[in-house]
C-alpha cells in the first residue's frame, strides 16, 4: 500500500511539474535571456534515499517529456539525466555533521537556508551549463551563452525557492 | 555468474547513466533531420492536443491583439481588392482584330489621334455616344497585350493552407513552431511556411492533425534570397542571437548596397514562391578577411507575436527536385561509358 501510495504521489508530482512548466512557466522569460526550468524541481526534491537507478529513469522521463513539448530531441533529457546522476554526489558532499536523519527531505525549512541554497546552486548551475552549451553545440557566443546561463540560474532558483516556501511543510524536525 | 550480477548491481548507476545519456544525445543529434517518426516532437497527438488546449486558453487573454492583427491583415487585403484605376484590369475579350489567316492585326490597338481627341481624358468610361460610334480598340483602352499573349498574374502552383501557431520558441539556438494543421489538411514535410508579412520557416514533420516547423530562427535553416533592387542572390541565415535580425550571406564585395533594400525569396530552392519578403537591409560592413559583405537584415516577420501563418504548397516541386538530382547526382551506371572511352584514349 505504501509503495502504491508513493508511486501515485510521484506520478502526481510528475504531472504537476510537467504541466505547470509546459502550460505556464515555459512562456515566461527573464530579461529576454533566461528561461525557467521549473520541472527540475521534480528531480531535485525527490526523497533522499531514492535508488540511483530510479532517479536516473525519472530524470530521463521528465526530460523526454520536456523534449517532446519543446521539440529539442533529447537535450532536456541529457541534462536532466546528468542532474539525477550528480544529485547523490552533491548530497553526500553536503552531509550534515551527524548524517541525514530518516525523515529528512530536501526542504528549506528542515535543512536550513545555507544548505538549501548551496545544494540548489551547485546542481542548477551544472545542469544549466551543460544544457546551454550542448544546445549551442560549440563555444561560439560565449558571453551571450554565459549570460543566458546566469540569468536562467537566477530564474530557476528563485522559482523553486518560491515552490518550497509555498508548498513544503514548515515543521522543523531537527533541533 | 554471481560475480557478474554483483558487478552489474554495483555499477548500475554508472551504466544506466551512460546508457540514458547515449540515448538522449542520439535523439538530440538526429533531431534536425527530416524523416523521423513524428512521435518524439510536439506534432504527436498528445503533445499537440495539450498545446492546442493551452492556445485556446491563452487566446482569451490575447483577443485584443489578435483582432488587431487580423484587422491589419484585412485592411491590407482590402487594399488589394480595390486597386487604383488601370492596375491589373483585364478586358473580358481582347480587342484584337485578326486577318484571314488568323494572325493578330496590331493596327487595331493603335489609337486614331482624331478619335482620341474626341473622347478626351475619360478613357476608362467613354460616353455612350462615343462607345456607339467606335466599337474599336479605344473602348477598352486598359487592355495589356504582350507578345500576343496575356501574362498570368497569379501563380496557381502555390495554393495556401492557413494555420494557427500553437507553440513557438524564440530564445533557443534551434527554434521550432507547432501548427494546428497536419496530413489531413495536405501538409507534408518540406513545405514552406509564411505569414502575412514574410517568410517564417519550413515544415519539419507532420502527424495527422499537427505539424512541426523549422523556424527561420534555426541554426541549420537557410533561405535562398535576392535583393529586390538589383537581383543579387544570397542566402539568409540566422546567427543565433536576436530574433528580429538575420544575416544575408554571399553578397559580393563589389556590389553596392543601400540601407532599406528589400530582400525577397529568389525561388531557387522551390520552397517559397519567388518574391516573398524576408526582410530589409539594416546595416552592412566590409570585413577585411572576407570576400563577401556582412549584411544585417531586419526580419519582416515579428516572431514574438506570430499567430496565423500559411503553409505554401508547391506542386511542381517533386518533379523539379527529381530532375535536379538527376542532373547533379553521379551517373547511375558509370561502368559502361568508361569502358567505351578507354580504348579511344
Amino acid at each position: 500500500m505504501s509503495i502504491l501510495g508513493e508511486l501515485l504521489r510521484q506520478l502526481l508530482r510528475f504531472g504537476l511539474y510537467a504541466g505547470v512548466q509546459v502550460l505556464i512557466v515555459g512562456q515566461l522569460s527573464l530579461f529576454g535571456l533566461g528561461w525557467c526550468f521549473l520541472y527540475l524541481g521534480f528531480v531535485l526534491f525527490l526523497p533522499l534515499r531514492t535508488p540511483i537507478a530510479v532517479q536516473l529513469l525519472l530524470g530521463f522521463a521528465i526530460g523526454l517529456a520536456m523534449d517532446i513539448s519543446y521539440d529539442t530531441g533529447g537535450l532536456h533529457a541529457a541534462a536532466a539525466v546528468l542532474l539525477a546522476y550528480l544529485r547523490p554526489w552533491v548530497l553526500r558532499l553536503l552531509t550534515p555533521r551527524d548524517g541525514y536523519d530518516a525523515q529528512d527531505t530536501v526542504n528549506v525549512h528542515q535543512m536550513g537556508w545555507q544548505w538549501f541554497m548551496v545544494y540548489m546552486l551547485i546542481l542548477v548551475s551544472l545542469h544549466h551549463v551543460l544544457y546551454f552549451f550542448l544546445e549551442l553545440g560549440s563555444f561560439q557566443h560565449p558571453l551571450l551563452t554565459l549570460g543566458r546561463v546566469g540569468v536562467s540560474i537566477l530564474f530557476t532558483t528563485i522559482a523553486l525557492l518560491i515552490v518550497q516556501l509555498l508548498f513544503f511543510p514548515v515543521r522543523r524536525k531537527r533541533s | 555468474m554471481r560475480n557478474l550480477i554483483a558487478f552489474l548491481l554495483r555499477y548500475q548507476g554508472v551504466m544506466l547513466f551512460v546508457l540514458l545519456e547515449v540515448v538522449s544525445l542520439f535523439l538530440f543529434i538526429t533531431n534536425s533531420s527530416y524523416q523521423r517518426a513524428a512521435f518524439f516532437n510536439s506534432a504527436n497527438a498528445y503533445a499537440g492536443t495539450v498545446l492546442a488546449r493551452r492556445t485556446q486558453v491563452t487566446d482569451y487573454f490575447k483577443l485584443d491583439e489578435l483582432n488587431r492583427q487580423l484587422l491589419a491583415d484585412n485592411a491590407k487585403l482590402r487594399q488589394q481588392l480595390y486597386p487604383p484605376d488601370f492596375t491589373r484590369r483585364e478586358a473580358d475579350s481582347l480587342p484584337v482584330g485578326r486577318d484571314t489567316l488568323g494572325h493578330v492585326i496590331y493596327r487595331h490597338l493603335r489609337p486614331d489621334p482624331s478619335v482620341a481627341l474626341a473622347v478626351g481624358p475619360g478613357l476608362a468610361a467613354p460616353t455612350p455616344a462615343a462607345k456607339g460610334k467606335l466599337p474599336s480598340a479605344l473602348a477598352r483602352p486598359d487592355t495589356l497585350l504582350l507578345a500576343g499573349a496575356r501574362l498570368a498574374t497569379r501563380d496557381a502552383a502555390y495554393p495556401l493552407v492557413p494555420a494557427r501557431v500553437l507553440n513557438n520558441s524564440l530564445r533557443a539556438v534551434d527554434n521550432y513552431l507547432t501548427l494546428n494543421v497536419g496530413e489531413a489538411d495536405g501538409v507534408q514535410p518540406g513545405l514552406g511556411v509564411m505569414s502575412a508579412t514574410g517568410v517564417v520557416g519550413q515544415v519539419k514533420s507532420v502527424s495527422a492533425h499537427y505539424a512541426t516547423v523549422f523556424s527561420l530562427l534555426h541554426s541549420k535553416m537557410a533561405v535562398a534570397a535576392k535583393i529586390k533592387r538589383d537581383g543579387t542572390f544570397g542566402s539568409v541565415k540566422w546567427p543565433g542571437d536576436d530574433y528580429s535580425h538575420a544575416l544575408l550571406d554571399y553578397i559580393p564585395r563589389q556590389n553596392r548596397l543601400v540601407v532599406g533594400d528589400s530582400v525577397v525569396t529568389s525561388g531557387y530552392n522551390a520552397v517559397f514562391p519567388e518574391g516573398v519578403l524576408v526582410g530589409t537591409v539594416e546595416s552592412f560592413v566590409k570585413e577585411p578577411d572576407k570576400n563577401f559583405w556582412t549584411v544585417k537584415l531586419r526580419l519582416a516577420v515579428d516572431f514574438s507575436r506570430l499567430t496565423y501563418v500559411y503553409v505554401v504548397h508547391n506542386r511542381p516541386r517533386t518533379e523539379r527536385d527529381s530532375l535536379e538530382t538527376a542532373i547533379t547526382a553521379p551517373e547511375p551506371t558509370p561502368a559502361k561509358p568508361l569502358k567505351i572511352t578507354r580504348p579511344t584514349r
